[in-house]
């Protein structure tokens, strides 16, 4: 199949699986499976933002909790000042976006890993923020004050899940796409084929942060109030950026994949080892890397390559 | 006019002075061989010209354009296209990704679209279109990096040594390919083999120790007895 016709053939599967799961809640699915599938959706989402800026370019966040966070906030503060959903949520993605431009304008100019340490400053730093400042409500935290049906944040989150997949879908395939992927092979080499890789992070990263963001406002919703160490946990980074890496750095089926059997496995491990499902989720990180190297996804697509003797695929769909 | 024109150079490493006082004119539509021994300063030269790396002194021109300030990428996107000592591909990406990360944006190619897959049967790697870049061998991913610097659509092509590494066969397949782009591109080539690559060039210029020592023809470069001394004598030993 072709490259065009396989990116085809993902985003139509993708928008009949969240047309599905967006109807859970009228389907009479018990509230359990509903929940189990917003968090799956959720990580997904979250993890594709990560995979955006980190998985496309090499250049790794530790950031994007704090991103959501920033997002919820935001939303939240504006929902609270009466303002419609739909600006609620555009303003949540806009403070993640202003945020990451922060963090990119500085730390991206640089090649290695400025940027890392810059997005492991700046997680530490917003939270310190957030517990002073008085419009965010201290340490005591921000309710939201109108209930809104759980069916909202729910089908917005489904809706964000499958479009951020579609979108780095098209996106690996394109000239963009593969001129982003050309700087996390080899960023010398991109800039002597005019590749202006400072911009191109910059622009990519802000893309991610509102995503991010967004993922964050919807949460916001969903769970209806902030408390500062919840929001900005170091741990919601952390499953960003492990989500990715078990299921497939750079491509648009590896979050989905890991996300799948991250919120399977939370849900296993919370009863047969309470406590402890973060320690399991880094030794899944640990045997992912040590025996596939690129993920279950790039594991499959190139054990499937081998099955039909055929060449390696180099960063699968 | 001179297509590049790069004027009292200087670059220092930390105390080690690479290139010192050189002046560089590359005309229109020539084949430029660029010789030496090792650690002679070609390289540097071209980082130099291409925007890799910034002169300690001295200005580079480019159509007779100060570019001596402006980023490679900037320099890329002027058509200054280059090749590197040590191949750099994009290695998990396939070989036509390679060529397609080159492209310049459809604006800037006015609308004519480029045609990659005359450019992979130009260096023999229409077969491997699919293939990603890690599973090629030195002498294919050589032949990839020349084809996807050609890709930008550069006016000028900076070689470092691109027949390093190479079998004699793809040695001569090599230079067969360099002879045909000659025709509509002005190039510069850093060559080792000295023997192999001087016939083909319209001129050459031969560095040591940071500096040009000779200039001139193929016939002067070979007559030049301070070229014999410094390189020509050290490799007939
Ligand atoms: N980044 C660098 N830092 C420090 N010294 C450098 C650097 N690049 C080059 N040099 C030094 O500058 C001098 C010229 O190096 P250059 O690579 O330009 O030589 P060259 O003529 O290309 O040699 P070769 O034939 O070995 O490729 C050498 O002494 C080298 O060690
Ligand atoms: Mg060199």
């Amino acid at each position: 199949m072709s490259r065009a016709g396989s990116t085809a053939a993902l985003a139509a599967v993708t928008v009949a699986l969240g047309a599905v799961a967006a109807a859970l809640p009228w389907l009479g699915v018990s509230s359990y499976v509903r929940t189990l599938v917003y968090y799956a959706c959720y990580y997904m989402a979250l993890g594709q933002a990560w995979n955006l800026i980190s998985g496309m370019t090499g250049y790794v966040s530790f950031a994007h909790g704090a991103l959501a966070g920033i997002g919820a906030y935001a939303t939240v503060i504006a929902l609270n000042a009466q303002w419609p959903v739909a600006a609620g949520l555009a303003a949540g993605a806009a403070a993640a976006g202003l945020a990451s431009l922060v963090i990119g304008a500085t730390s991206l100019r640089l090649r290695g890993a400025a940027f890392t340490f810059a997005t492991l400053f700046f997680q530490e730093l917003v939270l310190l923020i957030v517990r002073k400042l008085p419009a965010a409500g201290g340490p005591g935290g921000l309710v939201l004050q109108e209930i809104y049906p759980t069916s909202l944040p729910y089908v917005l989150m489904v809706v964000l899940a499958a479009v951020a997949t579609i979108a780095v879908a098209a996106l690996r395939f394109s000239r963009t796409g593969v001129r982003v992927l050309a700087i996390k092979h080899d960023e010398t080499a991109a800039v002597a084929i005019g590749i202006d890789s400072t911009r191109l992070k910059v622009a990519i990263f802000c893309a991610s942060a509102a995503i991010a963001g967004l993922v964050g406002s919807i949460h916001a919703i969903f769970v209806g109030s902030l408390f500062p160490d919840v929001v900005f946990a170091v741990e919601i980074s952390l499953i960003a950026l492990a989500v990715p890496l078990i299921g497939g750095v750079g491509t648009a089926m590896g979050p989905v994949v890991g996300a799948l059997l991250y919120v399977g496995m939370r849900e296993v491990f919370q009863v047969v080892a309470p406590g402890l499902h973060l320690t399991i989720v880094g030794l899944l990180i640990l045997a992912v890397v040590l025996f596939m190297r690129d993920g279950i996804v790039g594991a499959a697509a190139r054990a499937w390559a081998t099955r039909r003797r055929t060449a390696v695929p180099a960063e699968g769909g | 006019m001179a297509l590049v024109e790069a004027r009292a150079i200087e670059k220092r490493f930390s105390g080690v002075v690479a290139v010192k006082d050189v002046d560089l004119l590359v005309a229109e539509g020539e084949l430029l061989g660029l010789f030496g021994p090792n650690g002679a300063g070609k390289t540097t030269m071209f980082n130099i010209i291409a925007g890799a790396v910034r002169p300690t002194a001295g200005a580079v021109r480019f159509r007779g354009v100060d570019i001596t300030a402006v980023p490679a990428f900037r320099r890329a996107r002027m058509g200054i296209g280059r090749t590197f000592q040590v191949v750099r591909p994009f290695r998990g990406l396939t070989v036509m990704e390679n060529l397609m990360a080159a492209v310049p944006s459809a604006a800037a190619r006015d609308g004519r679209p480029a045609d990659l897959a005359a450019l992979l049967r130009g260096v023999g790697l229409e077969k491997r279109a699919n293939d990603p870049a890690a599973a090629l061998t030195l002498g294919m991913l050589k032949r990839l990096e020349v084809a996807r610097a050609l890709a930008l659509s550069p006016q000028l092509l900076l070689l470092d040594e691109p027949l390093a590494g190479l079998s004699d066969r793809e040695c001569a397949d090599m230079l067969q390919f360099v002879a045909t782009v000659r025709r509509s591109i002005t190039i510069v080539m850093v060559e080792h083999n000295v023997h192999l690559a001087l016939p083909i060039c319209d001129r050459a210029v031969v560095m040591d120790a940071g500096s040009i020592i000779a200039e001139g023809t193929p016939g002067e470069i070979r007559k030049n007895p301070a070229v014999i001394r410094a390189y020509l004598g050290e490799d007939a030993a």
